[in-house]
């Protein structure tokens, strides 16, 4: 102990050195703001690392709950993204034609020449035949039965199933179809030899239909045959959704529909 | 009180009085300014021992923030150099230094080499800039940028300096 007292007052210089040199930083910090600001946000990020490092497990058991709210988030926010662009696009229109309601993919097939997937929700949640849907990367399908709590849709990858689409930039139409081989290329028909197309343009939803809206990204053009007979380009479409790989989908509902297809026929006869 | 204790209380006034009055607006190219203040260290007489040296610099250093509001930035530069000053001695004047302060620092003024002059001031008012500046950015990433303040100011408050001790010698005698 004497010995420890003595080595302390023999280098009793450096022990007021480092006292004064402390107070000195402790009142550069106390009494500057900015300083204050800067000691705060560093000892806040250290505190930080090892929060996260503790409540990622914990988040691990919240993250059901977690999936849900965000699933629910999306939702009210594409309602609100579609609702602005249709203002944007037409000032009559006051209110949203579209609405979404989200779903959980239950069954999906790939491997057929006609696929069809299965979603969770059905009448009793405000499915009808016809709608479309649509994932956060892509469509789908078009829903093609409704049972009380389940509805099947019809895949894009089902070689009946004919969409239409369009080029973004030269808003040229076409159809979208499968050949039924790779689950992860479409041909695009129908688009007309004049149109200027290159490979990497992106395909979105044409808005012809009443099943969906427009401007929906579908895919990418991978390969284009103009060389080919005939007055029509064949368009090999690479889609941006992984078709193999889906969970939580959006159903389209159209408010308008009824609308339109009464005018349609009112104007056949 | 001796003549000792008086000369250190005028200095101390005089000094803070001009560094916080006069060169703290000096503002050469907007944002250098001499550090005229370094001087109290500089001639800072040996014969007192080294704790109260080291109190009196923090408290030296402490009256000059008062001028520029910024608590605690100063009095930490000027600890530092006092504690570090026996050290540059020794290392600048070697065999010439003599830790007992039986020497005056009109002695180490007047009877050492130019270069020795020049280094002894220069590291003192190197470390005093550094520590200052980067206490003042308190931040790593902005290290060229207080090294750039660092040796255009360290440069302006050398020949400030330079011109204060001569002077103060020539009073003396």
């Amino acid at each position: 102990m004497q010995r420890i007292i003595d080595s302390i007052l023999s280098h009793k210089d450096v022990l007021v050195f480092i006292i004064l040199l402390l107070s000195s930083l402790y009142l550069l910090v106390d009494s500057n703001y900015y300083h204050k600001s800067k000691v705060n946000n560093i000892s806040n990020n250290f505190a930080k690392v090892i929060f996260k490092k503790t409540s990622s497990f914990n988040e691990y058991f919240n993250l059901k709950i977690e999936n849900e709210k965000l699933v629910k988030e999306n939702l009210d926010l594409k309602n609100l993204f579609f609702f602005k662009q249709d203002i944007s696009n037409d000032s009559t229109l006051t209110n949203s034609k579209y609405f979404y309601s989200s779903a959980k993919i239950i069954n999906n097939n790939f491997s057929f020449s006609k696929n069809y997937l299965m979603i969770d929700k059905g009448s009793i949640h405000g499915i009808n035949r016809e709608m479309g849907v649509i994932s956060n990367n892509g469509i789908i399908g078009i829903i093609v039965d409704v049972s009380e709590n389940y509805s099947s849709i019809m895949s894009i990858l089902n070689t009946n199933s004919k969409i239409n689409a369009k080029i973004n930039k030269s808003f040229h139409f076409g159809t979208l179809e499968w050949a039924g081989l790779n689950p992860s290329i479409l041909n695009l028909n129908d688009v007309p030899k004049i149109a200027n197309i290159k490979i990497g343009d992106t395909i979105v939803t044409g808005g012809m239909s009443t099943i969906f809206p427009e401007n929906i990204n579908i895919g990418v053009v991978f390969k284009l045959d103009s060389l080919s007979a005939g007055n029509y380009y064949k368009i090999k479409v690479k889609l941006t959704n992984d078709m193999t790989s889906l969970r939580n989908v959006y159903v389209i509902n159209n408010t308008h529909k009824k609308e339109i297809e009464r005018i349609k026929i009112l104007s056949k006869q | 009180m001796n003549t000792l204790t008086v000369n250190i209380i005028i200095r101390f006034v005089l000094l803070v009085l001009i560094q916080g009055l006069v060169f703290n607006k000096f503002d050469l190219f907007g944002i250098y300014d001499p550090y005229v203040s370094v001087v109290f260290i500089l001639i800072f007489p040996i014969k007192i021992n080294r704790i109260s040296f080291l109190i009196i610099s923090f408290f030296f250093g402490l009256t000059l923030d008062f001028f520029t509001n910024s608590l605690g930035l100063n009095a930490a530069a000027f600890t530092i150099i006092a504690f570090l000053k026996p050290s540059i001695m020794n290392f600048v004047f070697g065999n010439f230094y003599d830790p007992h302060g039986v020497k005056m620092i009109k002695n180490y003024i007047v009877e050492s080499t130019i270069y020795q002059k020049i280094l002894y001031v220069l590291i003192i008012i190197f470390i005093h800039h550094f520590v200052m500046f980067s206490l003042e950015s308190f931040a790593i990433n902005q290290l060229i940028i207080i090294l750039q303040k660092t040796i255009y100011s360290s440069f302006l408050s050398l020949i400030f300096c330079f011109t204060f001790i001569y002077f103060s010698v020539q009073n003396e005698r």
